[in-house]
């Protein structure tokens, strides 16, 4: 799930910076830190959206840098128990799939896979109903449904199942492959 | 308040649960005199009958040893069927107790105040705790559920696995680390072992690494299990459904209760008749000696409960409840009006009917039978005791038919009256006014007859009145 919400970051700028457009290069650092970094409280960070507030700069002895308090809007996604994602599959084995939805891993194990759905092995290692008209395997997209969330402070990783109404895979595979 | 169907739920649930629980302890090796399972049901069953008893009365009812009883209770305190209570306390503090338990035992229990030591001493009580047994016991049915269901459809449970060699265990969390690039399998992060998933918690070992056969082995397995408890368990649901709307019995802490019991003991022993169902209801509660009838003093709350009915409406729940609900006690009591209205005369079959059709609804099947039986019994012994009366009055009749060829000058009298003079004794002819005139004829030939009949004055009597017009006809 996305959230738009204000977060706040010590930022630490190198004294080269200091000039006319300090501001301009205090923004895209702090873009190009907190971009796509996951924090267990939030989740992604996927893009920041404004800066609220710059606060007053503190100069550190001895290193000239500073470091400004910065408030910014971002966008965040947190994968939350029971929720449904949409995900490209990564990897197939005995065992299950990986599926990626956006900068979430997911894993789906082959007992959270439909009954009729068989593991067939080989170049293109692959889950397929016996009539051969589902298939699943790498770069097939897949909705599926999150059954657990494990948040570290710096990842966070999710167990999902297709076994379930309106589940399964949402392309055509040849068309993905 | 009644604690009948909660003393149901609480049998209920002690043989489904812990039928086969044994207490031993740790050191000692299990052997077949130690073998004591069914302890626990018995104990349970004990307490039903009790409200606070103190655990060495308890042990010594059920002549076990005070230790292994403590055991029994400790492990029934951690499944939270039995609240207790500890307190030191000398002679005295005892002795309120004992009062109090004499108090709901309707004096039955046995004294003990002798035999307490002036020393402190701690004393251990225990009681059912309902209410949460009531929790309990829903809360173990609904996770026993769950986890069959669960295992059956597969869902939201997290997959683990084991590694063979170390035993380590990983969930799919860990898959991300536990991929290889190699081969399609995940390894161990110790020893680099291929990872069995281990699907198998409750269905048997043998069927190894969860191929699709032995899933669907495994399914079927458990789909049998959650049958198998359901229609196991129904007794049980069927009790809690029961229980669900009633008011939980509640005997509050031991000091509450105690306070509350030697209270209600003083009020019982000033008037007994003003709370009587209050005492009857605890009294069957607490029983100092265990029979098995104690309860019987509950019938007339048991008619008057809904909750015998709904009991009473499962044909295979209601065993235990029939128990405690005697039909020779309703009988006699509908002997007992019969026979008061068979001197009336009345025909048996009305009162009959207008009885039992308050209770043919609570009774079972069975019962009804055993009723009619009685009934044709009753009956015979009425139509039998009719005859009697009837018979005696012919041979009455009778004689006085003689009296009356004897006295024929009397004629004009009426002959029921005429009768009466043949009936009574001398003493009660000073009674009748109206009799005056034509007393004194009579007497002369049927003094003997008279006081043959005085020993049947009363009987005599009240069957004349009615006999009347018959006896004109004959």
């Amino acid at each position: 799930m996305f959230f738009h919400i204000v977060l706040e970051r010590n930022m630490q700028l190198h004294p080269r910076h200091f000039g006319p457009n300090l501001r301009d290069k205090l923004v895209a650092k702090l873009m190009k830190d907190v971009e796509g970094t996951c924090s267990g409280r939030h989740g992604f960070v996927v893009a920041i959206t404004g800066v609220d507030n710059i606060g007053k700069g503190l100069i550190r002895d001895g290193t000239g840098f500073v470091t400004f308090p910065v408030k910014y809007q971002c966008v965040v996604f947190r994968p939350f128990k029971g929720e449904i994602l949409e995900a490209v599959v990564t990897m197939v084995n005995k065992m299950g799939f990986f599926a990626e939805a956006g900068p979430v891993q997911i894993f789906v194990s082959n007992h959270l896979i439909p009954d009729d759905m068989e593991f067939q092995s080989g170049d293109m290692p692959n889950y397929t109903t016996s009539d051969g008209s589902v298939k699943i395997q790498k770069d097939s997209e897949v909705r599926l449904k999150i059954i657990g969330t494990r948040v570290d402070a710096t990842e966070i990783f999710c167990i999902g199942t297709i076994k379930d109404d309106f589940l399964g895979v949402i392309n055509d595979p040849g068309a993905a492959a | 308040m009644s604690v009948e169907p909660f003393n149901r739920l609480v049998k209920l649930a002690a043989r489904a649960f812990y039928d086969d629980i044994t207490m031993k302890g740790d050191n000692q090796p299990k052997t077949g005199r130690s073998d004591n399972r069914g302890m626990a049901v018995v104990i349970l069953d004990a307490l039903t009958r009790r409200q606070w008893v103190r655990e060495e009365d308890l042990a010594k009812d059920l002549k076990l040893h005070s230790k292994q009883l403590r055991r029994t209770l400790r492990f029934f305190e951690e499944e939270k069927l039995v609240t207790r209570d500890h307190r030191r306390e000398t002679a005295k503090g005892a002795k309120i107790f004992s009062a109090a338990v004499a108090a709901t035992s309707d004096g039955q229990q046995t004294g003990k105040e002798g035999e307490e030591k002036q020393k402190m001493h701690t004393h251990s009580y225990c009681c059912l705790d309902y209410a949460q047994i009531y929790d309990v016991v829903r809360y173990r049915l609904h996770r026993m559920k769950k986890k069959l269901k669960d295992e059956l459809e597969d869902r939201n449970t997290v997959q683990e696995y084991i590694c063979p060699d170390c035993g380590r265990r990983y969930n799919a969390f860990d898959a991300m680390r536990l991929v290889s690039p190699n081969d399609e399998y995940f390894h161990c992060e110790n020893c680099n072992a291929e990872l069995v998933a281990e699907s198998d918690k409750l269905a048997a070992e043998e069927m190894g690494d969860g191929d699709d056969n032995a899933r669907r082995r495994k399914r079927e397995k458990l789909r049998d299990m959650l049958q198998k408890m359901e229609v196991q368990l129904k007794p049980l649901m069927d009790q809690l459904a029961r229980v669900k709307d009633l008011p939980v019995p509640e005997f509050g802490s031991l000091q509450a209760w105690e306070a509350r019991a030697n209270a209600a003991g003083r009020a019982a022993n000033g008037d007994s008749g003003a709370n009587d169902s209050s005492k009857s209801s605890q009294g069957q509660g607490y029983g100092g000696t265990p029979m098995p009838f104690l309860g019987e003093t509950r019938v007339e709350v048991a008619l008057s409960g809904v909750e015998v009915k709904e009991e009473d409406s499962k044909p295979d729940a209601a065993s235990t409840s029939m128990k405690v609900l005697p039909p020779w006690m309703i009988k006699q009591g509908m002997n007992l009006t019969k026979e008061q209205r068979g001197e009336v005369k009345q025909e048996p079959k009305v009162d009959h009917n207008s009885t039992p059709s308050g209770l043919s609804d609570d009774k079972k099947s069975k019962v009804n039978d055993k009723e009619d039986e009685k009934d044709i019994q009753d009956a015979y012994i009425q139509a039998y005791y009719a005859a009697f009366i009837k018979r005696q009055q012919e041979q009455e009749a009778e004689k006085k038919k003689q009296q009356e060829l004897e006295n024929a000058s009397n004629a004009p009298n009426d002959i029921s009256s005429d009768r009466k003079v043949g009936m009574k004794s001398k003493r009660q002819e000073d009674e009748r006014d109206d009799d005056v005139e034509w007393e004194e004829a009579p007497t002369t030939g049927t003094s003997e007859t008279h006081k043959l009949n005085d020993l049947n004055v009363q009987a005599d009597a009240s069957g004349d009145d009615e006999d009347d017009i018959d006896w004109e006809e004959g």
